[in-house]
């Protein structure tokens, strides 16, 4: 898994011990491209500011819970995300679903939130393991495709699993032929399935990697 | 360079998109990570559509039950997303055609709203006042810093 970057590690530690000018720091560094987010969503600068302010005050309530082994900046826009979010249902614009367990709207925190502890215990370590393994596999075959020049292998890819386009229409897109988009899905999910396997977990918790087409 | 000619040319509702909505827009519009077109979309049609609700709530209840998605996890860990360095020299045109040809990619048709937002924020590091962007960033300061304690 992309472990925290040291610098990140240092700056996180600082604030957790209360020192403002590391949280300046953090702000500083981290503000532009959050407001860039919501603001490209929601296309007002104000709003965007405000759902930004939420941001950084959900990342100091959740800082507890903050996980070392995963990038900062990934973690600000997930938070950054989740506020949008609840903005946007605050406007009307997004259905009120139970959209994440515990969600209250208020608050950002993980969406295990309000299960029996030792559940929570369980499956959140369980459900991380299984995670930090895939992110591991998927590293391993997008670094192999970067080293070795295969864009249009990665960009076939991301419109597969990141996108969800279906092959006719990443084959289009890519001028290539069905058949291929299908020959590299295949060799992709095998080589998961593979990874997956050597790791001793369960399949049954992907099933994308079951997809044969 | 294999995407030359894979740049996207038209508006976004232009690009193939799979109908009926599928389970992986779907999942990506709950994590807010949809480009902002498809967004608006997912958000037109479920309108028209009450059984897409019902999808969505079906997604939450497998996530819950911690059935994991190959795309969902890619995308929280931006796996195949140019560093912002990357994006950096992207800016400045000194990357491989390659290199470049898949960023472009990567931001007009994967449409990774993640990227676009660092990329609009380093040329805003050329262009926004000064004055500004120091008042923003003391707002957002004096908001939060009565949060910050040992934790």
């Amino acid at each position: 898994m992309v472990p925290l970057a040291p610098s990140d590690q240092l700056l996180v530690n600082r604030i957790r011990s209360g020192e403002s000018e590391a949280w300046n720091e953090l702000i500083a560094r981290f503000e532009g491209r959050l407001l860039a987010f919501v603001e490209g969503r929601l296309g007002r600068r104000s709003a965007g500011e405000d759902v930004v302010q939420e941001t950084f005050l959900g990342f100091l309530n959740s800082l507890p819970n903050f996980e070392d082994s995963r990038p900062l900046e990934s973690y600000l826009f997930s938070i950054a995300a989740h506020k949008l979010t609840d903005h946007l249902r605050r406007e009307g614009r997004r259905p009120t679903l139970p959209l994440a367990a515990g969600s209250d709207g208020n608050e950002w925190e993980p969406p295990d939130r309000g299960r029996a502890v030792s559940s929570v215990m369980r499956s959140g370590e369980r459900r991380g393991l299984e995670e930090s393994a895939i992110v591991d596999a998927l590293n391993e075959q997008i670094d192999r495709l970067r080293s070795r020049g295969e864009w249009q292998k990665l960009g076939c890819l991301e419109l597969l699993f990141v996108r969800g386009w279906a092959n006719r229409d990443v084959a289009i897109q890519l001028k290539m032929t069905e058949q291929t988009v299908a020959n590299f899905k295949f060799e992709f999910l095998a080589r998961l399935r593979t990874l997956v396997r050597k790791q001793g977990l369960s399949e049954d918790v992907f099933p994308e990697l079951q997809e044969n087409d | 360079m294999f995407f030359r000619n894979c740049k996207k040319t038209t508006d976004d509702n232009d690009l193939p998109m799979p109908q009926p909505l599928t389970q992986h827009e779907l999942e990506a519009y709950l994590d807010e990570a949809l480009p902002v077109d498809a967004m608006a979309r997912v958000e037109r049609a479920l309108r028209d559509d009450p059984k897409l609700a019902q999808q969505l709530i079906a997604i939450n209840g497998r996530r819950d039950a911690g059935v994991h998605s190959l795309g969902e996890i890619w995308r929280r860990h931006r796996l195949s997303c140019p560093s912002r360095d990357q994006l950096g020299s992207f800016l400045l045109n000194v990357l491989s055609e390659d290199v470049a040809g898949f960023i472009q990619f990567h931001l007009d048709v994967s449409g990774c709203r993640t990227c676009a937002a660092n990329l609009h924020d380093l040329k805003s590091q050329q262009s926004d006042e000064p004055a500004v962007v120091d008042n923003r960033r003391k707002k957002y300061f004096q908001s939060s810093a009565g949060h910050l304690r040992r934790r």
